[in-house]
């Protein structure tokens, strides 16, 4: 018997838990994925945010959140998520709450913060197993500071610290193999422009005991150079050029929830962004789009579904 | 000293329009400082920068109170206390609004004598649509109205401080900022000097001590949920997304789903509304609305219907 309530479109409950009135930039694909996020967690959720755009969520005296939040260092939110869970063990355990009062606790950090500085912290708390879940909102780069680059930047993107006119040359991390790796509860990635599969899988990571990664890609106007109103374009685009694959672990596999029948070729996602305008004005660099695609048939070759 | 505060929306360049006047002045052989202001740090959310450019070293800090020239880059802003457009303003600033609006439309609308400056004339400038555009227009205006930059300065600075960009994006924006100089060539120079404030006419603040409280109190926690609602991000907003009903098929809450901001709410039918007081602009709901039920209107000009004018 599953515990899943979500099928359709329909199933997902409307509730804007997320208070409007927040200081992220218009048309944030974080925000755009984590206020669909909240309506599926419910209010008993506490979240544990690492400095990054979404601590600019709650500033005092505002917050969007009508539970609690709190602001830790951008190298600790899953330690400190692990003193919350023991805290309200605790209390549990001694009665001075109910268990019906019991919160998930979330944590609730960037990429710089999750591919790199708190990775670290993340490794020990799904080796201890700690009961959570972990809210990665990817937007490929230091967006709080301006986009410098990160570990999970892509290839050849333009950020503020690689300006080159082949930009960043390194390659983006795979942190979902990296949590897959660790054998976690449950890791899945989800995208805000597909409000059914997010609310599928966060309703899983809901169900489930232990450590499960939510790993949101998410089009930040701002940082990649494209107008607002483009988000959820580009994030369809993401998915639908095989770029950023929805898929799911749990059980020691992994499975594609969507998987693109026909790939669109990168340079349709490429191209709408400023961030990889250098790789088509004044001059088409073939050799890096070529490169990029490889990678993603690369990646899709070896699923071969 | 010239006193010189410029007022925008963050993504309209405001930043840079303050850097490229201090660095015009600057090669005009003037002691300068300039130096933005983010307040949300936002796209979208009013930022101001300003530039103190003097021919004696400056030893005044902080932000501009008393502006000799007031740039504003978006009309939409005058609207919003919060901008702070007219802090500090006496008799003789000077105001440049980017708008195609009459000098006579803006100092009936504001209710003041100060000599306003626009675009009025000039036929080209669509100021809602273009307005990535407008902080070169400032630039430009700026500089006749000081009266002390050359035009190869300004040629100048604009190239160092946009040197990261491609050749076409700089060309745009000195052919725009230029175009803005030469039409004002009949305000040269009306901008004056602001004295200098000496260090002896300096009140202190009237700092509140508060009692020292316990954690619990002085903590920053806050008790109540939701409070974000009490910022009205919907100040943010050049464009605004209509729902006409008629059109909408009512598929529940795709726009809702998608709307980052939960700006988008179901009214008792079922359909959705736009929450104006919250909604940022970002019109991704009109991009997504199957039915292409949602449409856009200019902020700026809702608002005049609104006011009769
Ligand atoms: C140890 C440390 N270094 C630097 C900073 C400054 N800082 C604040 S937010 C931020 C960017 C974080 O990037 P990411 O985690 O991707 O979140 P985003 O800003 O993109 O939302 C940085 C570098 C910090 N808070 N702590
Ligand atoms: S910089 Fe990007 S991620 Fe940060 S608030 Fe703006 S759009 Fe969102
Ligand atoms: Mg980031």
């Amino acid at each position: 018997m599953s515990k899943e309530k979500i099928k359709k479109m329909r199933d997902i409950p409307f509730e804007r838990l997320l208070a409007s009135g927040t200081a992220m930039c218009a048309g944030c694909g974080a925000l755009e994925a984590l206020h669909q996020i909240y309506d599926i967690l419910g209010k008993n959720t506490v979240f544990v945010n690492a400095a990054g755009c979404m601590t600019l969520l709650s500033v005092y005296p505002f917050t969007p959140f009508r539970g609690s939040w709190l602001y830790t260092s951008m190298a600790s939110a899953p330690a400190a998520a692990q003193g919350i869970r023991d805290a309200l063990d605790i209390l549990i355990e001694k009665k001075r709450i109910k268990p019906k009062d019991n919160m998930q606790v979330v944590v609730l950090a960037g990429d710089g913060s999750s591919y790199g500085m708190g990775l670290s912290a993340a490794s020990a708390a799904i080796e201890r197993n700690l009961d959570f879940i972990y809210i990665c909102y990817d937007n490929e780069g230091y967006g709080n500071t301006g986009q410098q680059y990160s570990d999970a930047t892509p290839h050849a993107a333009r950020t503020s610290t690689s300006k080159s006119l082949t930009g960043f040359q390194y390659y983006k991390k795979d942190i979902f193999a990296i949590w897959a790796a660790h054998k976690p509860a449950y890791a899945a990635t989800i995208i805000g422009s597909d409000p059914l599969d997010l609310a599928k899988k966060v309703e899983k990571a809901k169900n489930m005991k232990g450590a499960k990664l939510i790993l949101a890609l998410s089009p930040c106007p701002t940082g990649w150079t494209f107008h607002s109103n483009e988000t959820v374009k580009i994030g369809k685009l993401a998915v639908e050029t095989g770029i950023w694959p929805l898929k799911e672990y749990a059980d020691g596999k992994i499975v594609h929830t969507k998987i693109p029948r026909e790939r669109k070729p990168v340079e349709e996602y490429l191209k709408i962004q400023g961030r990889f305008k250098h790789l088509f004005e004044p001059q088409r660099n073939d050799k890096l789009i070529a490169e990029i695609q490889n990678e993603v048939d690369k990646y899709w070759g070896h699923y071969n579904h | 000293m010239y006193r010189i505060r410029l007022h925008g929306r963050g993504g309209q360049g405001i930043k840079t329009a303050g850097r490229i006047l201090g660095e015009a002045l600057f090669l005009e052989k003037y002691e300068v400082q300039d130096a933005p202001r983010y307040g949300a740090e936002r796209r979208g959310a009013p930022i101001f920068s300003y530039v103190r450019a003097g021919k004696k070293p400056i030893n005044e800090r902080g932000i501009i109170l008393h502006p000799g020239l007031v740039v504003v880059a978006d009309e939409t802003l005058i609207e919003i206390p919060a901008a702070g457009v007219f802090q500090g303003i006496a008799e003789n600033t000077v105001f440049f609004i980017c708008s195609n609006e009459s000098s006579d439309f803006w100092r009936k609308r504001l209710g003041i004598d100060s000599q306003i400056i626009t675009l009025s004339q000039s036929e080209e400038y669509d100021t809602a649509l273009d307005f990535h555009y407008n902080s070169s227009v400032c630039v430009g205006a700026a500089g006749r109205l000081l009266g002390v930059i050359s035009k190869e300065s300004l040629k100048q600075a604009i190239e160092e401080e946009l040197s990261v960009f491609e050749k076409t994006v700089i060309e745009k924006n000195i052919e725009i900022s230029l175009k803005a100089y030469d039409e004002l060539s009949s305000y040269e120079g009306i901008v004056k000097r602001g004295v200098g404030i000496s260090a002896d006419s300096y009140r202190r603040l009237n700092w509140v001590e508060p009692p020292f409280e316990g954690a619990d109190i002085s903590a920053p926690a806050i008790y109540d949920s939701g409070t974000s609602e009490l910022a009205l991000t919907g100040l943010w907003r050049t464009l605004r997304p209509v729902v006409n009903k008629e059109l909408c098929a009512l598929c529940w809450h795709l726009c809702g789903s998608f709307c980052p901001d939960s700006a988008i709410y179901l009214d008792e039918d079922g359909a959705p509304q736009i929450d104006y007081e919250h909604c940022k602009g970002c019109l991704i709901c009109v991009m997504q609305c199957p039915r292409r039920a949602i449409s856009v209107e200019a902020e700026h000009k809702k608002t005049k219907e609104a006011k009769g004018a």
